[in-house]
């Protein structure tokens, strides 16, 4: 098993592609609850509690293992304020966010353990280094990939809880113009890169009401992702001139990935049949700024008093916000099961502070999904989700993002495998 | 259920996920622009204008400034609704340097930066009968951009100002002008029937004398302004032909005469309590205290760009600005023009140039207050001429004079800084008075804005980040 599931982590790809969901969350942790608009706080489902509910870990039956991953395809067009009517559509590569579950504890006991290996944030857009807005961004990657070992404790029959230590690894790179054009044409630009490193943790408990009613509470803490030394590369006019103003090639920053609190119910109604609701709130006022500390000068950034380094400080200003989201599954027969579902996600984005590094607005998802129960120990799952964000024009006056109109969607299928034991 | 089903039903369900991906994957606004001339016949754009309308730049023209001027890029986004073909006098890509201009090179240990003179695949065919006016390869298609550098309204009605003789004359306009002709450029731009015009001239009736520090050169008389600017409006706007007039920005806040002067002073002993400059065209010498020369703090002394060169010898005894002078001025007979410049101007160049009353420093590359006023007073007088003549035609007007007071301080677009800051503010080419590619084209939006407000059009800007600044070595 441990082989298989090292091979897996191998041929992912790290990347979690653009944010479907506010910001650049990405929530896309497991393929039965993408299928119900990714909601199941308030469920014991699968091995995926280990992210949406580890308090409800221990009360799945069986242990096992989960393999998923979705194809985020994603695009984002952008249009000029008028009278102007230029548009550029960003070329991002297809993300694969991904996720692994894995618990085990003796069939009686009430303790049970699991790993989990997923990826709730993330960001990959690429403007190219033509678009008017260049100079505020050519192409962003972001990954984080979050590592959290859970044990999970069954109380009692109708109440379990259950927390994990969260580690999270990751990388960042940025790409930008700069307005300086070299007298053979080519303008300058920058690129830091570097890898990121957070900790966090994730803890909920789960309370089965009645056999028709469960509620779930989670809270998953905030992660600060530090990048310490991570390299800055220029491309400049030869002139010594210019180079003296470029000087840094080193940076440190720190992008906060935000604390959800999340409130699910599920309800089954009639057999076969189960609703799940989540409300989750984002706490995205975590992000105030976007802060590059260089360590020496680079033209625009300022001097840090008492320090030999420079810094750029990018408003972000972003404010907490909340997802709606409402599904159900249906199980056809022994061996299928169907769901559909949706949410709805505002944007923790003000106006005056869009960028085009997350072209943020409310969105709305709808989602389908089925199970296959293929052998008694394997079952396959299959999910759809397509996201649609609202067209959101902004003068980006406080942000010193690009002015004028961005529009996205994203088409996200996912398959998963499980295998109990 | 059977296996075979299974795989039957994921087949189906994988189909209807990639149609989908496959009909909308692209995201679409709500609604389209809609594009309209409104009641604008855009058919025949013609330009009439100066160097700003030629496309003139780091002091010079070139294919490449005409092909980027903001007449060239107002009929691009005209052809959007509806407008038609837009010939401009081009230099052939043989000779693309045209009249030459200037590149930069690098820059001094002090940050300053240092030009040299293109002078390679240019359009020049011989020199003119004056003896010193370089002709230029004549160009004798049609034309719907007039843009001629150095034209002033008070020479729009001047017989032979494209005919070369030995009185001087304009080769921009002599090389688009049939040989032997004495046809005024009001006569050429009479015939040339627009159904829409651009008119940008009078900069040069006050800035010739301003860049010339009020050395030479002079201000065109108001009136004469007023009749001739009112002939060319009245030719233009002929059968209520509608287009647009633009102001003369106030010439004091350009590079050109705001980028040396604060270094000078700074780099002033504190000795040093003043300069001896000489004003107008004239023998008398001012005395200018250190604190009357501006920078950011106050001052009104302004010093030219052409003066960089000539401020690091003040405080020596030199004579090398005056003996420049007459090598340019009479390139055959040198020696004698430096004689009786100075007597003329009674100069001792044996005394500490620029600090003594024996060897002031020249007129022409300073814009001392009195000066500045004359210019000032032409400019509201000329601009409000203009005003008034377009407010007589239902014209739209660019105000460039309020436009360009209003970025003083800078402004942001597309994430970067402008500013009317030499080399760094990204409007302003090496010259320090004519724009940048990029400085054009923020203008032609300028006017394409008040074209759309005027008229009820709704033509659309330009992305001037497709357009250059300075290039940087």
């Amino acid at each position: 098993m441990k082989s298989k599931f090292l091979a897996f982590l191998g041929s992912a790809v790290l990347t979690a592609g653009v944010a479907n969901a506010g910001g650049y969350q990405a929530n896309l942790q497991g393929q039965k609850q993408i299928g119900m608009g990714h909601a199941g706080t308030g469920l014991a489902l699968d091995q995926s509690s280990i992210f949406f509910n580890p308090g409800a870990l221990a009360h799945l039956r069986q242990n096992g293992i989960q393999l998923g991953v979705s194809a985020l395809n994603s695009k984002t067009r952008y249009r000029e304020p008028s009278p102007g009517f230029a548009e550029t559509e960003s070329d991002n590569p297809i993300g694969t966010p991904f996720q692994v579950y894995a618990s085990y504890g003796p069939s009686e006991s009430p303790v049970r353990f699991g790993i989990g290996v997923y990826t709730p944030y993330g960001s990959s857009v690429n403007w190219g280094k033509s678009w008017q807005g260049r100079f505020g961004l050519n192409e962003l990657t972001l990954q984080a990939v979050y590592i959290q070992p859970t044990v999970s404790y069954r109380i009692t029959d109708k109440l379990g809880v259950g927390g994990g230590l969260v580690l999270a690894v990751g990388s960042v790179n940025l790409q930008r113009s700069i307005p300086l054009t070299a007298a053979n044409g080519q303008e300058a630009g920058i690129e830091l890169d570097g890898g990121a490193f957070g900790v966090g943790f994730n803890a909920g408990v789960y309370f089965e009401a009645t056999e028709k009613l469960s509620f779930g509470l989670t809270y998953r803490s905030k992660v600060d992702m530090k990048v310490d030394e991570g390299d800055v590369t220029f491309t400049l006019p030869t002139s010594p001139l210019i180079a003296s103003q470029f000087k840094a090639d080193k940076f440190n920053a720190t992008l906060p990935l935000p604390a959800n609190i999340t409130l699910g119910i599920g309800f089954k109604p009639v057999d076969g049949l189960t609703i799940a609701a989540d409300v989750q709130r984002v706490e995205w006022s975590a992000y105030k700024a976007l802060t590059f500390e260089f360590n020496d000068n680079v033209r625009g950034s300022q001097r840090v008093p008492g320090s030999t380094s420079y810094e750029s400080v990018s408003p972000r200003e972003y404010e907490d916000s909340y997802i709606f989201r409402l599904g159900a599954q249906y199980a056809l027969s022994d061996i299928m099961t169907l769901r559909a579902g949706g949410y709805y996600d505002q944007s923790p984005v003000q106006d005056g502070y869009l960028t085009p590094e997350t072209p943020d607005s409310d969105s709305r998802g709808v989602s389908v999904g089925l199970t296959l129960k293929l052998t008694e120990s394997v079952d396959l799952d299959a999910s759809f989700l397509y996201v649609n964000k609202k067209e959101r024009t902004d003068d980006a006056s406080k942000s010193g993002g690009v002015a004028g109109t961005f529009k996205s969607v994203a088409y996200i299928p996912g398959v998963g495998v499980n295998y109990k034991f | 259920m059977n296996m075979k089903n299974f795989f039957y039903k994921i087949g189906a369900a994988a189909f209807l996920s990639s149609s989908i991906l496959l009909a909308g994957c692209d995201p679409e606004f709500e609604d389209d622009r809609t594009l309209s001339a409104g009641s604008l016949d855009l058919t025949k754009y013609v330009a009439v204008g100066n160097s700003l309308t030629a496309g003139y730049q780091d002091n010079g023209l070139s294919l490449e400034g005409q092909l980027n001027s903001y007449p060239n890029i107002l009929a691009n986004q005209f052809s959007y609704v509806g407008g038609g073909e837009f010939t401009q006098p081009l230099f052939s890509l043989e000779q693309r340097n045209g009249s030459g201009y200037l590149r930069l090179t690098g820059f001094t240990s002090t940050g300053s930066p240092i030009t040299s003179t293109v002078t390679t695949q240019l359009a020049v065919r011989g020199m003119g009968a004056d003896g010193k006016t370089p002709l230029l390869t004549k160009y004798t298609g049609g034309i719907n951009n007039y843009g001629v550098p150095g034209i002033r309204v008070s020479d729009i009605k001047i017989q032979g100002y494209g005919l070369n003789n030995p009185q001087g004359f304009n080769p921009f306009f002599e090389r688009i002008q049939p040989d032997n002709s004495f046809q005024t450029y009001l006569e050429r731009v009479s015939t040339s029937a627009p159904t829409f015009f651009s008119l940008w001239l009078g900069n040069n009736d006050v800035l010739g004398y301003a860049t010339a520090g009020a050395f030479a050169s002079f201000i065109t008389p108001t009136a004469d302004f007023e009749a001739n600017y009112t002939e060319m409006v009245n030719a233009l706007a002929a059968n209520n032909t509608e287009g647009i007039v633009a102001t003369i920005p106030d010439v004091r806040a350009v590079p050109f005469f705001t980028t040396v002067g604060p270094t000078f002073k700074a780099s002033l002993p504190a000795a040093v309590p003043a300069v001896v400059v000489l004003t107008k065209n004239t023998p008398t010498r001012k005395v200018v205290p250190k604190s009357d020369i501006k920078d950011a703090n106050g001052g009104t002394t302004l010093f030219t760009l052409t003066a960089a060169p000539y401020l690091p010898l003040v405080g020596t005894a030199t004579g090398k600005y005056w003996r420049d002078l007459a090598r340019s001025q009479s390139p055959s007979n040198p020696n004698v023009a430096l004689v009786q410049y100075l007597t003329a101007f009674q100069i001792d160049t044996t005394k500490m140039f620029g600090l003594s009353g024996e060897n002031p420093f020249p007129s022409a590359l300073v814009l001392d207050a009195d000066e500045q006023a004359e210019i000032a007073t032409a400019t509201t007088a000329f601009n409000n001429i203009i005003k008034a003549q377009a407010a007589s035609k239902n014209l739209a007007v660019f105000d460039a004079y309020a436009f360009f007071n209003g970025i003083q301080s800078g402004f942001m677009l597309n994430g970067v800084a402008y500013s009317p800051a030499f080399i760094t503010g990204n409007l302003f080419s090496l010259d320090g008075v004519h724009p940048t590619q990029r400085g054009y084209a923020i203008i032609a939006n300028e006017m394409i804005r008040a074209i759309n407000a005027k008229y009820g059009s709704t033509i659309p800007t330009v992305d001037v980040t497709q357009f250059r600044a300075v290039l940087i070595p």
